[in-house]
């Protein structure tokens, strides 16, 4: 299975090679180039990510150091029976399929709308990009504070407009904690696709835009047969990089709602750090990691693959 | 150029989204703010109150002043993320240069390498590496955290630069070397200049990403005065003071303000360096 995806990974032709070797290429310049970045990376990423795959095999608890003992493949046994490991799944995938998508629609909305102004207000746009830079802590508490029961200023708009008749504890009903972290990560990440998408629509030839209309096509056809065939490479590239940070995004739920209410909000990367950092079960927090590394393996050889299709 | 023929409705459907598009945006950021210059009285007021009833800074005094070290927090914070910044710039650029011009056996598996582990959940990682600070005394200190906070940024800043690097005519760099430059005098003084965006924008985000961090210092660090301000927050806010709303959102702010000034300077080099050089690699 390892073999069969590293050689795929390998088969990857990567920037069609459009250089030759120029002026006297040295295997020694590499060498003296390359060696402090992947020194350091060894240390930081692929010691530590070969020695939780060990680890993984191991009954390691952080408060019985002593009684480290190798139990192959009980901790993947316990983990398969185990209802919390399937909830955070199904937390985790419907957490990361709606922010995705409708982020990436919001995106695509504004990017257009703001691309269809004036060029003397383009300077604007940097200020709807600023929620992109916050820091993952800062959405949490900030939302956290507006979804409040009592003092949230969300439950006083939507009483106000009639939508909602009494205030509602969102970060206390599991259904409504995920719609609540959810719509901070939108907020949150939407300023991204706006870029991404904003640099894709800049990229279309002016005169094909122009052949459409004069062709007589509508407005959405032409959205239909001329902009999005020019975006979808830039949509998908994207999506699947803020699918791939979602899985792992950890600091706006776990400020929000600590995974709560009863593991309601939980996804991969919070779980994990709750069994490491919590209960301090190493071992049985690195096979749950292991499995996300697969999970996450699969969409980045899709990742990989529609980058160079595309570009 | 041809101009479309613009309709009432579709003026109004712009103007509608637009209007959305700043208040979605601006609202939070404005109301945290405005709670950060609230008293905790004014802010349990029903119904609330759109601008503070009388502006004070208290909040702001206390985190500064009170028993929270939040300006110790704030230090480490720029220890650690300028550290992380000047590491990831130098490596990054000196192995982003060496993926994208020089041939050698396993360039491919190697660039394959630092583009997928950015795909890697940090926290899985993070398990083994705090067993590794552990034994190597790195709990605890500013080159840990440095440290951590580079898993991020230098295989994230290779892929750039080498992204900016392949943009560059070789030809520029072959003419110097024809006319007597050495390799590195080449890339120093004909292809340094050219990438300078590439390298700001590698900059910009290992700041961005270190500031940001909660995940390493949350677990690298338990020695309270070598916290680093997300984890400090935590340590500010959770339990009794989970309530102190205004402090909560003063406390946001001032994290807030230095990700938000780099970000309005140097915007120009993040959206050029995403575009052009990470995520197309």
């Amino acid at each position: 299975m390892a073999k069969k995806i590293l050689a795929k990974l390998l088969k990857i032709k990567f920037n069609k090679e459009n250089r030759e070797p120029s002026v006297h290429d040295s295997p020694k310049t590499a060498a003296i180039l390359l060696a402090p970045a992947l020194l350091l990376m060894t240390f930081i990423i692929f010691y530590p990510l070969i020695r939780a795959f060990i680890l993984a095999f191991y009954n390691l608890n952080l408060t019985q150091p002593n009684n480290t003992a190798f139990v192959f493949l009980e901790n993947f046994r316990i983990m398969f029976r185990d209802e919390t490991f399937w909830v955070v799944f199904k937390n985790t995938f419907i957490f990361t399929f709606t922010t995705v998508s409708i982020s990436l629609l919001l995106g695509l909305i504004i990017a257009i709308v703001f691309d269809q102004l004036p060029k003397k207000y383009a300077g604007y746009r940097g200020i709807i990009l600023v929620p992109w830079v916050i820091p993952g802590i800062v959405v949490g508490y900030l939302f956290m504070y507006m979804f409040d029961v009592e003092v949230g200023i969300i439950n006083f708009f939507l009483q106000k407009i009639h939508i909602i008749e009494n205030y509602l504890p969102w970060l206390m009903r599991d259904k409504l904690a995920m719609a609540s972290i959810i719509i901070a990560h939108i907020w949150n990440q939407t300023p991204f696709f706006i870029l991404m998408i904003t640099a894709g629509l800049k990229a279309i030839p002016r005169d094909v835009q122009e052949a459409a209309y004069v062709e007589g096509a509508s407005r959405w056809q032409e959205f239909r047969h001329v902009t999005l065939p020019f975006l979808k490479g830039i949509l998908v590239i994207s999506s699947l990089l803020m699918v791939i940070r979602n899985i792992n995004n950890f600091p706006i739920i776990f400020t929000m709602t600590g995974g709560g209410p009863a593991n309601a909000t939980t996804t991969a990367a919070v779980y994990i750090y709750k069994i490491a950092f919590e209960q301090y079960q190493l071992g049985y927090a690195s096979a749950v990691g292991v499995i996300w590394v697969f999970a996450l393996l699969a969409l980045s050889i899709a990742y990989i693959k529609s980058l160079q299709k595309d570009f | 150029m041809i101009e479309r023929k613009f309709s009432i409705l579709w003026y109004g459907a712009l103007a509608a989204i637009l209007l959305f598009t700043v208040i979605w945006t601006l609202f939070p950021m404005f109301w945290m703010l405005v709670t950060s210059l609230k008293t905790n009285l004014d802010v349990f007021q029903v119904p609330p109150t759109i601008l503070p009833q009388d502006p004070s800074l208290k909040s702001y005094e206390n985190l500064i002043f009170g028993s929270t070290p939040i300006y110790k927090y704030f230090i480490n914070s720029v220890i650690t993320s300028l550290g992380t910044v000047f590491i990831s710039i130098i490596l990054a650029t000196l192995a982003g240069y060496a993926l994208s011009r020089l041939r050698f056996r396993f360039r491919k598996a190697i660039s394959i390498g630092v583009l997928v582990t950015q795909m890697f959940p940090l926290v899985v990682l993070l398990i083994p590496l705090y067993l590794l600070y552990v034994k190597t005394h790195l709990l605890n200190t500013y080159i840990g955290l440095i440290l951590g906070f580079t898993s991020f940024s230098i295989p994230f800043g290779i892929w750039m630069i080498k992204g900016f690097v392949d943009s560059v005519p070789i030809e520029i760099e072959e003419a110097a070397m024809v006319d007597g430059c050495s390799r590195f005098q080449a890339m120093r003084m004909v292809v340094l200049p050219l990438i300078l965006p590439g390298i700001v924008a590698t900059g910009v985000f290992a700041f961005l990403d270190a500031w940001n961090n909660l995940l390493f210092p949350l677990t690298l660090v338990n020695d309270i005065s070598m916290k680093t301000l997300p984890p400090g927050m935590i340590l500010a806010f959770g339990g009794e003071f989970k309530h102190d709303w205004s402090g909560m959102m003063a406390a946001s702010t001032i994290i807030s303000i230095p990700v938000v000034v780099v970000f309005i300077l140097l915007q120009r080099y993040l959206v050029e360096g995403l575009t052009g050089g990470a995520v197309k690699g």
